[in-house]
């Protein structure tokens, strides 16, 4: 059984007193330990559907079932308590944080708030988390200011598990990382999927790091769904026009030789 | 301790200073240099100013020492001021918040009530709560707060809508923070500098609004007030004018320390925002 | 080729006693060439391109010589000696006794025989400095040195605060154009509609009238580029001009900026973070690493047998179209 399952989502805004679609009458789905990647030009509704899903926003039409159950029924109390099973993480690392929070507090709320561990088990329950991801346990004391951008986002990472989630929204998650410090991100964000059995919605303009990490795709244009399929397979071939022009547009790196490696 | 050297640079900021501490030893010092009530007699009446080292400012109409009114009223002066100013930085920064973070009705109905505060002046404000409720220290203090809460609100209201945006406030909703939670712990702190910006302006109205009051005497009648002791030398205006000129100089001289302080903060802000 | 202009043993402090953002940087660009600098965050590679076009802080402090050679003029000019410029708020007891004298002074006491040691003049150009950089300005003649706008473009990375949002982007262009071409207004605001056309805007009449916030994000910057290349400069300087971009849109701004290079003969520097888009277009690249220049060579050498350690992990950490997928590298996926 799939983890998210989305049906005929809709979002309509209004521009310049004319109704448009921003999300129209798309309908996909995620299974566990899976990442489904949302790829397409800005402006083709991936960031307003990772929005809906995590019920920022309302839809106009449509359903979001997660976890077998219909996400809209839930509101209030309820809805925070679910909000434990479906994390995220930002493009921005420094933006995602209250820039006056130190890593700690940053771990421990959602520790805090979902009753998972007491006070006096939280500091141990932080150091594992920062174990976790990869950072050194004296890190809990700093400021989020205070530590680089890769560290950031390894506490962002950091935070969306601390709940155990089924389901993360990566949003551009790795689009503002250095190119050296993206791969190790990427080989963390793999590294858990396989072990916690996370699955992914992994938003991105860069069909590169899409096939590298994502096994499904789906490929959206203007709000609608232009294709959608294995990853590699879409990539190889892409069947819309959407799908043609995003790799043809992609840089490729040509390497006649290996050499001196 | 950087902070404080560059908040002590410019020579406006160390005057404001300077006064404010003389202000603050006077109110402290007070009942040491001057125990007992202030209001007693303590020699013959309207004695001028410079003329008995025991009395150093001269005494008023009813014989009272003047210096030691200065003192004591410095204390009331300086509560109040500081009282009031804090209430109403705290009513409005909790119903900024709350209008700005939960928009909506809520927000309608704050705004609306902020706009009907908003078109009484202030004083009138002060002196009809006053003079309903009477005068006592603890109901000028409200009455002044409740014609200084309006700037501070619609200040933070503005800081609200814009951090409200920001990722770590939609991050903090993905976590299952309570929204109560998320206005006051997330989102309040980070308003709060442009908020603070406005205590000098508000401190200031605070002291001049009670010395006001006082003047009509709408004070708590048991405590010396500077705007008292203008008020009482106003009587004898013409042949005593040093009753009404001393009391009015401290004030003035309060007055520009809390501004000349408070620019000096609002400089070293902009100073290091300008470097990062 | 001859060199544009040489580099010698750049250094750039953006504070007194902090990290350098820039380390005795040497490298001549070509006169034609397209250039591409790359690096990962805090390389240096945009404090480069300022130093180049004479945007820095004046609170940075700034050694060694950028010596250019415009054909006009056929004189040769270099950078400001390691100077010390006014720091926004020196704090009292910081200067050393044994710092430099002030800086107004420095410029001022300068013999007039001496080598000038000068960097661009920024001319009247509506909006296009970002982020507070204030333009170096020392009191050289105009017509010897090169001129922010007239022979030196540049197109900053995010065009909605690079363009004036309250003014049409007709009149955006064409105060250019008139500035440094000493144009009329009539013949400005033509020059600005062939403009427009060359950078494929549709529609180039009402884009005239149109404002900045009308436009999307690619079409932003292809007005943005309009405005760079309106006086005709020698140099075209991109600063990530394509990464606030999508990568359809991104590679159409790619192509629109090769075919003018091409076709008025402009000198590039292209700073990019992306190796793979930086190859696309440029004939040679330079790799910075922390201020440092850690290597530099035609394209298909960087590319195909890089000699640093830094260039290979930046090529191999590309994730391109044909890489072997990390899922596969991990083993088992669901």
């Amino acid at each position: 059984m799939s983890v998210l399952a989305v049906s005929n989502l809709t979002k309509r805004y209004h521009r310049g007193g004319k109704p448009f679609a921003a999300v129209d009458e798309v309908s996909f789905d995620v299974g566990p330990a899976e990442t489904l990647a949302l790829a397409g030009p800005s402006g083709s509704g991936k960031s307003t559907i990772a929005r809906l899903v995590l019920r920022l926003i309302e839809p106009d039409a449509g359903r979001i079932d997660f976890e077998g159950a219909n996400f809209f029924a839930l509101s209030g109390a309820a809805l925070r308590a679910r909000r434990a099973r479906l994390q995220m993480v930002f493009q921005d690392p420094l933006a995602a944080f209250n820039p006056r929070a130190t890593v700690a507090r940053v771990l421990g709320d959602p520790l805090r708030i979902h009753g998972i561990a007491p006070r006096a088990e939280r500091p141990r329950r932080i150091a594992a988390l920062l174990e976790r991801v990869g950072l050194d346990t004296g890190l809990a004391a700093r400021a989020i200011h205070e530590i680089s951008g890769g560290q950031r986002q390894r506490v962002a990472i950091a935070r969306a598990i601390a709940t155990r989630p089924s389901l993360i929204v990566l949003d551009e998650a790795v689009s503002a990382l250095d190119v050296s410090v993206r791969g190790q991100i990427l080989e963390l964000l793999l590294d858990l999927q396989r072990q916690e059995r996370i699955a992914y919605l992994f938003i991105s303009h860069d069909l590169g790091v899409i096939r590298a990490v994502a096994h499904r795709v789906v490929i959206l244009d203007a709000g609608r769904i232009a294709e959608s399929g294995d990853a590699r397979a879409v990539i190889a071939d892409p069947q819309s026009a959407v799908g043609k022009a995003l790799v043809a547009a992609t840089p490729k790196l040509v390497r006649t030789s290996q050499d001196a490696s | 301790m950087n902070r404080l050297r560059r908040f002590l640079r410019t020579p406006e900021a160390i005057a404001g200073v300077l006064i404010l501490a003389l202000l603050l030893v006077m109110a402290l010092a007070a009942p040491l240099f001057f125990p007992g009530d202030p209001q007693a007699i303590a020699g013959p009446a309207l004695l001028p100013p410079f003329q008995d080292w025991r009395l150093p400012l001269g005494t008023d109409r009813l014989g009272r020492d003047v210096l030691a009114e200065l003192f004591h009223g410095a204390r009331t002066s300086l509560a109040v001021g500081l009282a009031a100013a804090a209430a109403a930085l705290l009513i409005g920064a909790v119903v900024g918040t709350l209008a700005g973070f939960a928009g909506g009705l809520v927000d309608e109905v704050l705004m609306r009530v902020t706009d009907a505060f908003q078109t009484v002046p202030g004083f009138l404000l002060a002196l009809a709560f006053v003079s309903i409720v009477g005068p006592s220290l603890s109901v000028v203090v409200a009455a002044i707060a409740l014609s200084a809460w309006t700037g501070p609100a619609r200040v933070a209201r503005a800081e609200v809508l814009s951090i409200r945006e920001r990722d770590y406030v939609t991050g903090a909703r993905v976590i299952g923070m309570h929204p109560l939670e998320i206005a006051f712990r997330e989102v309040l702190p980070n308003a709060l500098p442009p908020v603070l910006a406005l205590s000098s302006v508000i401190v200031a109205a605070a002291i001049l609004t009670e010395a006001a009051l006082s003047f009509l005497g709408l004070g708590d009648p048991n405590r010396v007030t500077w705007g008292g002791m203008i008020a009482e030398g106003r009587t004898v205006l013409r042949t005593a004018p040093f009753l009404s000129i001393i009391p009015g100089i401290a004030l003035v001289l309060t007055v520009l320390g809390v501004y000349l302080a408070g620019e000096g903060v609002v400089e070293s802000t902009a100073v290091r925002r300008s470097l990062s | 080729m001859t060199a544009l202009l040489s580099i010698r043993d750049l250094a750039v402090r953006y504070r007194r006693g902090g990290v350098p953002a820039l380390k005795d940087v040497s490298l001549d660009v070509l006169a034609g060439e397209r250039l591409a600098i790359i690096g990962e965050s805090s390389s240096g590679k945009s404090t480069l391109a300022l130093a180049v076009a004479g945007l820095l802080a004046r609170s940075a402090t700034i050694g060694g010589t950028i010596n250019w050679k415009i054909p006009k003029s056929q004189t040769s000019h270099s950078f400001a000696p390691p100077s010390v410029l006014p720091d926004i708020s020196p704090k009292r007891g910081e200067i050393e006794p044994s710092s430099p004298p002030s800086p107004i002074s420095n410029v001022a006491g300068r013999e007039p025989t001496a080598e000038l040691l000068i960097s661009p003049q920024v001319g009247e150009m509506s909006g296009r400095t970002e982020g507070g950089a204030v333009a170096r300005q020392l009191s050289q003649p105009r017509d010897t040195i090169p001129l922010l706008g007239r022979d030196i473009g540049f197109v900053f990375q995010d065009p909605s605060s690079s363009l004036d949002p309250v003014m049409p982007i007709g009149k955006q262009i064409a105060e250019v154009a008139r500035t440094h071409l000493h144009l009329t207004w009539r013949e400005a605001i033509a020059k600005a509609k062939t403009l427009l056309e060359r950078v494929r805007l549709p529609n180039p009449e009402a884009t005239l009238h149109a404002y900045p916030h009308q436009l999307s994000g690619g079409q932003k910057q292809r007005v943005a580029i309009a405005a760079a290349i309106a006086a005709g400069p020698k140099l075209l300087i991109a600063d990530e001009a394509t990464s606030a971009l999508d990568t359809i849109v991104q590679a159409e701004i790619v192509a629109l900026i090769r075919r003018l290079v091409s076709e008025d003969g402009m000198t590039l520097i292209f700073i990019s973070h992306d190796i793979a888009l930086a190859a696309s277009l440029a004939n040679r690249i330079a790799v910075l690493r922390h201020g440092e220049l850690v290597e530099l060579g035609e394209t298909s050498q960087i590319v195909n047998a890089p000699q640093h350690a830094y260039t290979r992990a930046l090529l191999d950490a590309h994730l391109g179209l044909d890489a072997e997928p990390l899922l596969d590298r991990q083993g088992t996926s669901a």
